[in-house]
């Protein structure tokens, strides 16, 4: 079946098929799928008879990780995320509140059972009973463990829920714990999108994916999809040649530091945390820490961020030559160099970011002709 | 006898508010607000780095 113009008249907001198409293309390449797999996606989005049921669970969290979802500036992502699925519990968005939301929640839940995703943000303390996180008058350490056996899979979204966060941090005072260890030996799949905050393309695809393929992708063995935690933020980053060459900033503000340097030396955890931010970047305006100047801290990586001191040099992990000669003269880091860049590193993660730069180039030719 | 009205979870918010009121006569006699989630960023800051002290403040608030 191939999705039509009218399948998209069904959904609320101002999905056009063309759009549609183009973000689930996007979605297909950067996943390392072939192009043709894009409208693949869509047919499975849009020829499902009930949106699949999110229920969104917020633990300790600090609601960035909804923001990250909700401020992507690609157009209408946040209609693909709230009309594809069905979202039937967010604290954050929810109209109803107190009871009402609650027993809509509980409602869902039964109806939906085994065929619902659950998304948990935020970590779960277990410290004192659990007393540390409570909604409606219920610890979410008790909620969830209710909850996650009635669901499909599991998301947890943020480092918090993937690995622990921030309020994991020494000396942990509430005993915050994420998700995975809490279902530890149940058996329910988890899947684990850390960040701090994720890339919102990350959650979509890894939902998109779901829809598609009723399973979920490929993960790594810290239960993250490989697809987007396969590589070194270091392999594919646009300061990697300054690295190769010895060319450092040694502290902020200094020559090699305007010069766009790298910042190994003050701190950057690139070299040891898997993430895509080098290839993916943020906001659809190629912007991303390191090429605002700052160093990585590796909030991804479990042990890492909010753990190794920031100004700790990263412990420098698959220490692989490049493959080409760096350029002698390289341009500040920033910029659309990063296809190239990646190219240089010889690494097939530059795939990933080449074809989230194609599909950019796609969407601009396409709107000087609309 | 007053009345006890409980909101939990008060939505469309960042964080975990619960809202008690007490009604009394068809008057608001008492009111409490109480945020339900503390993550202890007053202890986790004790004798760090001041450096790197915004990494973690920063992150209060995510929206």
């Amino acid at each position: 079946m191939r999705c039509r113009e009218s399948d998209f008249e069904k959904i609320p907001g101002s999905v056009s098929r063309r759009d549609f198409l183009k973000v689930c293309t996007a979605t297909a390449v950067y996943m390392g799928l072939p192009a043709s797999f894009g409208p693949k996606i869509a047919e499975a989005a849009t020829a499902a008879k009930k949106r699949p049921p999110v229920i969104w669970l917020s633990a300790q969290e600090c609601t960035g990780c909804v923001e990250t979802l909700l401020r992507t500036t690609h157009p209408t992502l946040e209609h693909l995320i709230l009309d594809l699925i069905s979202l039937d519990y967010s604290e954050t968005l929810n109209t109803g509140a107190g009871h009402q939301a609650e027993e809509y929640r509980e409602k869902s839940i039964e109806e939906n059972k085994g065929k619902f995703i659950l998304v948990c943000d935020g970590s779960i303390p277990v410290k004192d009973g659990g007393i540390y996180c409570k909604i409606a008058g219920k610890p979410v350490l008790e909620i969830l463990k209710e909850t996650a056996p009635k669901a499909a899979a599991v998301v947890a979204i943020g480092s918090c829920a993937s690995w622990g966060g921030v309020p994991s941090a020494e000396p942990n005072p509430t005993g915050a714990t994420p998700v995975y260890k809490i279902l530890e030996g149940t058996g329910i799949p988890v899947i684990n999108i850390p960040g701090c905050p994720p890339n919102g393309y990350n959650f979509l695809s890894t939902v998109l994916y779901y829809v598609t393929f009723s399973k979920l992708p490929e993960l790594d063995d810290k239960l993250r999809p490989k697809f987007a935690y396969g590589r070194l933020i270091h392999e594919n980053c646009e300061r990697r040649p300054h690295f190769d060459a010895g060319r450092f900033a040694e502290q902020f503000g200094d020559e090699g530091h305007l010069q766009g340097y790298c910042l190994y030396k003050l701190g950057c955890k690139g070299p040891e945390t898997y993430n895509n931010c080098s290839t993916l970047r943020f906001n659809d305006m190629g912007t991303w820490p390191v090429n605002t100047g700052h160093p990585c801290f590796g909030c991804s990586e479990e042990g890492v961020g909010f753990n190794i001191p920031l100004h700790t040099p990263a412990v420098v992990k698959n220490v692989t030559p490049s493959a080409v000669q760096t350029p002698i003269t390289v341009d500040h880091g920033g910029g659309m160099s990063s296809g190239a860049v990646a190219l240089a590193a010889g690494v097939a993660g530059a795939a990933i970011g080449a074809g989230v730069v194609a599909m950019k180039k796609v969407g601009q030719e396409e709107k000087k002709q609309d | 006898m007053a009345k006890r009205i409980t909101i939990d979870p008060v939505t469309r918010i960042e964080g975990h508010l619960r809202i008690d009121c007490e009604i009394d006569n068809g008057k608001v006699s008492n009111a409490w607000s109480s945020g339900q989630m503390w993550r202890g960023f007053e202890v986790i800051l004790q004798g760090r780095d001041p450096r790197e002290a915004w990494l973690f403040v920063q992150r209060f608030c995510g929206v």
